[in-house]
């Protein structure tokens, strides 16, 4: 990294952290401090809502998956707004009227203390996982290209965050966002403009769309069901329009992390209007993220890829005995991306004619050379594993990142640095900033201390922010890297957000089912839900659903099996 | 844990959103926003496959 990268990379954060400290200096009361005061506008929480969502991960992992698999990822949010609508329509009024610091406290006006306490529980657990992959994703990635130490990296994202939420609590966390989201967006479009600004100039923008899609890259929307095998397709129209909704209505409607966004706006119109903001935004950023991803691909088909993104890994093998190996695979590398960049031209120059049988037999040329590169990355991948037995052996997380550090300019790679640490930075302040409230209003001051004066709920709400700050870079420090970074927080979501989603949904809408009922059928969907992650192929966005509709189905049962004993009860009494 | 809305306040505020007389038409906004987005995708799908 060039000085100029350094000075934009931590004046930026520099920025933000003074900024966000000394705009929301003196929370004098647990209101302010959990609440922010209820002054939000609209424009604040929309914002919000959208830089809580948007992870380090986001921004790493998304382009790469792009690369990877196309563009088909952006069903995943097909679900989004219709989620938005029905928690505006609902859930907002009822917290309002209800006047709830968190989603959880609701549920002990519906159903009973040990309903609650679970489902805040349950929250507490998949969330306090979850920040420390937040920290930590950006960080392994970035330690590993930069060469970074890794405890350092993580201290850096955690402590700055726990800065300036441990002083401002929940303002802090929505003002900083702002500024966030602007880096976030602002770094994504220069960087898109800079990986077209670099194709060849024999290549315009619109030849690079048509050869994106002749190599299968412009696959946005996939309608077709398969009864044998779309069950287990993470990414299709109708897994992101069910389990899509699903996971968007769990983590916007029941996650105190989003929740605690609009919880803090001026009204219920300012809360709605934010959600809607999101509910319109939030697809078109994603394609817009992913659609970089395939121009970095089409970028690829002109300028020659590593054969292993992950760089640092791939060196590793340099070191051993498999060193002569790894040389022959480069060597084969180039021999295939020379022979493939006569092809792609090919293509490009027989897309320009229209002459369909020109375009196939060039298409059919470009494939056949993109699979034998696939076959040779896959060799380099066995030669990887072979060589360093725990080197991760997937590198689609390293794509984009590998792009910024070796083709941008000085000052932009800083600017995207500053993308991802502000994209980690903001999750991790809104993860921290609901730890904290659902801990001390859930559970420690309805359970706990019960009687204590604001100002001991105000200390403990900053204790408790800073202690799951500190858990999460711990956890980070610790972890081992995850199969997919994006998927292991998606996996971890769906495994929880299924069950706590059937209690609200039995809370808003089955008035019939009681605390006892649903309290043993959120025990029992969970315990499926588990046994469907760890023994059956069901993809996890399906999770999500399963766990819903058990808990219903289960509470509704055990409430029908209660509901007949008492009245055995009553005749025999 | 009491907070400075007033019920008063809540519905006064609840009823007003932007360039819509009721908030039906905020909701079929975002609808007809994911409609158009799901068409034109299927349309970039058909169009570059």
């Amino acid at each position: 990294m060039r000085l100029l990268d350094w000075i934009v990379l931590l004046g930026t954060m520099g920025f933000i952290v003074i900024y966000g400290v000394w705009k929301t200096r003196g929370s004098k009361d647990i209101e302010g401090y959990l609440k922010g005061d209820n002054s939000m506008k609209w424009w604040t929480i929309g914002l919000s809502i959208m830089a809580t969502q948007a992870s380090a991960i986001t921004f790493l992992s998304t382009p790469g998956q792009a690369y990877e698999d196309g563009m088909r990822f952006v069903q995943f949010y097909f679900g989004l707004p219709i989620a938005m609508v029905i928690i505006s329509i609902t859930v907002i009024p009822i917290f309002y009227r209800l006047k709830v610091y968190t989603a959880y406290e609701y549920l002990e006006s519906r159903f009973d203390l040990k309903t609650r306490s679970l489902a805040a529980l349950l929250f507490l657990v998949q969330r306090g996982l979850a920040a420390g992959i937040t920290i930590y994703a950006p960080a392994i990635i970035l330690s590993t290209i930069l060469g970074w130490n890794l405890t350092l990296t993580n201290l850096f994202i955690g402590v700055l965050v726990i800065i300036y939420t441990v002083s401002g609590g929940t303002k802090a966390v929505s003002v900083t966002q702002k500024q966030q989201m602007a880096v976030m967006m602002g770094g994504m479009l220069v960087a898109g403009f800079m990986v077209v600004h670099y194709l060849p100039e024999s290549v315009s923008f619109g030849d690079a769309v048509a050869v994106a899609g002749k190599m299968g890259k412009m696959n946005v929307v996939d309608f077709s069901w398969d009864w044998e095998t779309s069950w287990n397709d993470r990414y299709n129209f109708w897994s992101g329009m069910t389990g899509g909704l699903f996971l968007a209505l769990s983590y916007f409607g029941t996650d105190q992390s989003q929740v605690a966004r609009y919880l803090g706006g001026r009204s219920v119109g300012e809360s709605r209007l934010g959600l809607l903001f999101n509910g319109l935004l939030k697809i078109p950023m994603q394609f817009i993220i992913l659609f970089i991803g395939v121009m970095v691909f089409v970028f690829y088909q002109f300028n020659q890829p590593p054969l292993f993104f992950n760089e640092a890994a791939k060196n590793k093998v340099y070191a051993t005995d498999f060193a002569p190996e790894m040389q022959a695979l480069e060597a084969q590398h180039t021999t295939l991306f020379n022979q493939k960049q006569e092809a792609v031209h090919g293509l490009v120059a027989a897309l320009r004619t229209d002459d369909e049988t020109a375009i196939a037999a060039a298409q059919a040329e470009v494939q056949g050379i993109t699979d034998a590169s696939k076959v040779l990355r896959d060799d380099a991948k066995a030669l990887i594993a072979k060589a360093t037995p725990d080197a991760e052996t997937r590198d689609t997380d390293y794509v984009f990142i590998s792009f910024v550090m070796k083709y941008l300019p000085a000052g932009l790679v800083g600017l995207l640095l500053a993308v991802i640490f502000s994209a980690a930075m903001s999750s991790t302040a809104s993860e921290l900033n609901a730890l904290a409230s659902t801990t001390v209003v859930d559970i420690y001051k309805r359970s706990v201390k019960k009687d204590k004066d604001n100002f001991h709920y105000l200390r403990a709400s900053r204790v408790f922010t800073a202690a799951w700050g500190t858990l999460a870079i711990i956890f980070a420090t610790y972890a081992s890297l995850l199969d997919n970074l994006i998927q292991a927080v998606n996996i971890i979501g769906s495994i929880f957000y299924g069950t706590i989603l059937g209690i609200f949904l039995v809370a808003f809408y089955v008035k019939f089912i009681k605390g006892n009922a649903v309290f043993l059928g959120a025990l029992l969907a969970e315990a499926v839900v588990l046994y469907c992650h760890f023994y059956t192929d069901i993809a996890f966005l399906w999770f999500n659903v399963i766990g819903c509709v058990a808990v219903v189905v289960f509470g509704a049962i055990i409430q029908l099996f209660m509901g007949e004993k008492n009245k055995v009860e009553k005749v025999s009494a | 844990m009491k907070d400075k809305h007033s019920d008063g306040q809540l519905s006064a505020a609840s009823d007003k959103p932007p360039f819509f007389k009721s908030w039906k038409g905020m909701y079929w906004l975002v609808l007809g926003n994911l409609a158009f987005l799901i068409i034109l995708f299927y349309i970039i799908t058909r169009i570059y496959s």
